[in-house]
């Protein structure tokens, strides 16, 4: 009799246990949908939560709304809160330290990432020189966005600008010559 | 008696010969290590200078041995036009316009036969001594990363603009005032500003390039007009293609006005205060 109340306090206290459980932590409904409205700084710490969560492999859609939202009120501040929110990527283990130093460079410093590499130019760049200028041309334009739309950084978007130019001309005649013996 | 020392300058300054040595070590590559701590570009020794500022006034002798053919060529073709000739064959006064024209043509063919090797000579000299310091500088001793980093001259924009020279594009001017554009602005940079410099090299040596296929073939073009021009003289006419040949003269010599454009934007200026991001390269 004693055995069976006791199994029978056992069921109960576990029940009890796991309803209280349920209650001091509720399931998430995160369906991982980008924050919405044009506080960057609040859809900044909205993204950190959700993405440290479960949404991390929507990382990219996050990061665009960021960047959309940043848009709709470019100031130079920004720049700081896109590194800041990439470094914090990469603490995270959503990027790679690689991985957010491109990203970053890519959209908000004046030189290009598609004109990177350990070798000399006559080997490595002239062989893919219209590749590696088509490519810059591609980031100038990522450029665009992050300089001018998100930082209102015109200064460093037209330094930028003028190192594609000078870079397709001084490629071209670097390129002829390493062809020429 | 005692030997003179080897060392009796360490001794007199109470040093030891091995702080000796190690001083004199250090005096001698103290300098060389400063300076590869600040690479420049070598684009511009003096004989690549020296081939430019010859080019230059190998062009000017031409220049000056053709203008005055040149402008005469012109002024009989416009008489010619006025006259209304090209619809008056028969006319002998149209005919001896147009042998006057043919005469001048041949003379100006004469004159560039003359000149035209010294030119090519020379413009080929030039060409082959920038593609190989271009070769040796960015293509075999930059990598991409490096060459943009040169490019933006380690320094802020609104400094880079105070020094950098600017261009003004390899075409609507004369050959010689190009020469002489580009020697003075090789000549009076400083060697730190080698940013400026890689893109002037490389603007030099493409023209080199152009003027240098120009001139070739310009000279196989003379040959096959001269005896067009000769064979022309009995009829007393200047045919297109004759045109054509003057029109290339002049492009080398005197430029082509309608391909003129700065090849640079103008500087721009930057924030020196601007954030900087751990992340940036």
């Amino acid at each position: 009799m004693n055995s069976t109340k006791a199994l029978i306090s056992a069921a109960l206290f576990a029940t009890v246990s796991f309803t209280a459980g349920c209650d001091t932590q509720p399931v998430k409904a995160n369906a991982c949908i980008p924050p919405q409205g044009h506080d960057l700084d609040v859809a900044v710490s909205q993204s950190k939560s959700d993405l440290s969560d479960v949404c991390g492999f929507q990382f990219n859609a996050y990061l665009e709304r960021l960047m959309n939202i940043a848009e709709s009120d470019p100031k130079p501040a920004n720049k700081e809160k896109f590194s800041e929110f990439l470094l914090w990527s990469n603490q995270a283990g959503l990027l790679s330290k690689q991985q957010a130093k491109s990203i970053y460079n890519r959209y908000f410093n004046v030189k290009y990432v598609s004109l990177m590499g350990d070798y000399n130019n006559c080997s490595l760049t002239c062989p893919k020189q219209q590749e590696v200028l088509a490519n810059m041309e591609r980031e100038l334009l990522d450029k665009e966005r992050g300089l001018v739309k998100i930082s209102r950084d015109t200064s460093g978007y037209q330094r930028a600008d003028r190192l594609l130019k000078e870079t397709e001309l001084v490629l071209e005649a670097t390129c002829t010559a390493c062809g020429a013996n | 008696m005692s030997t003179p020392s080897k060392f009796n300058l360490s001794d007199s300054t109470g040093l030891q010969p091995f702080s000796a040595l190690v001083l004199a070590w250090m005096l001698l590559f103290a300098i060389p290590t400063q300076a590869a701590n600040t690479p420049t570009l070598k684009l511009f020794p003096t004989t690549v200078l020296e081939d430019i500022r010859h080019t230059g006034s190998v062009a000017k002798e031409m220049e000056s041995g053709l203008q005055e053919v040149i402008s005469r060529l012109d002024q009989q073709q416009q008489l010619i036009i006025d006259s209304k000739c090209e619809e008056a064959d028969d006319d002998p006064g149209c005919a001896q316009l147009n042998k006057q024209l043919g005469a001048t043509y041949l003379e100006m063919l004469n004159i560039m036969e003359s000149n035209l090797p010294t030119m090519e000579q020379a413009v080929e000299t030039t060409r082959k001594s920038l593609a190989k310091r271009l070769r040796k500088e960015l293509g075999n001793g930059m990598t991409p990363w490096s060459l943009q980093e040169n490019l933006l001259g380690g320094q802020s924009g609104k400094q880079a603009s105070q020094t950098r020279p600017s261009l003004r594009g390899r075409s609507g001017m004369r050959l010689s005032d190009r020469f002489s554009q580009y020697y003075k602005l090789v000549s009076n940079s400083s060697s730190s500003q080698g940013s400026s410099m890689a893109v002037i090299a490389s603007d030099i040596y493409l023209d080199m390039e152009e003027t240098s296929d120009l001139i070739a073939r310009t000279r196989q073009e003379i040959s096959r007009a001269t005896l067009m021009g000769q064979l022309n003289q009995s009829f007393g006419t200047i045919t297109p293609e004759m045109q054509e040949v003057v029109s290339g003269v002049k492009a080398i010599l005197f430029g082509d006005p309608e391909s003129e454009m700065p090849l640079a934007a103008p500087p721009t200026t930057a924030d020196s205060t601007a954030y900087q991001s751990p992340l940036s390269l």
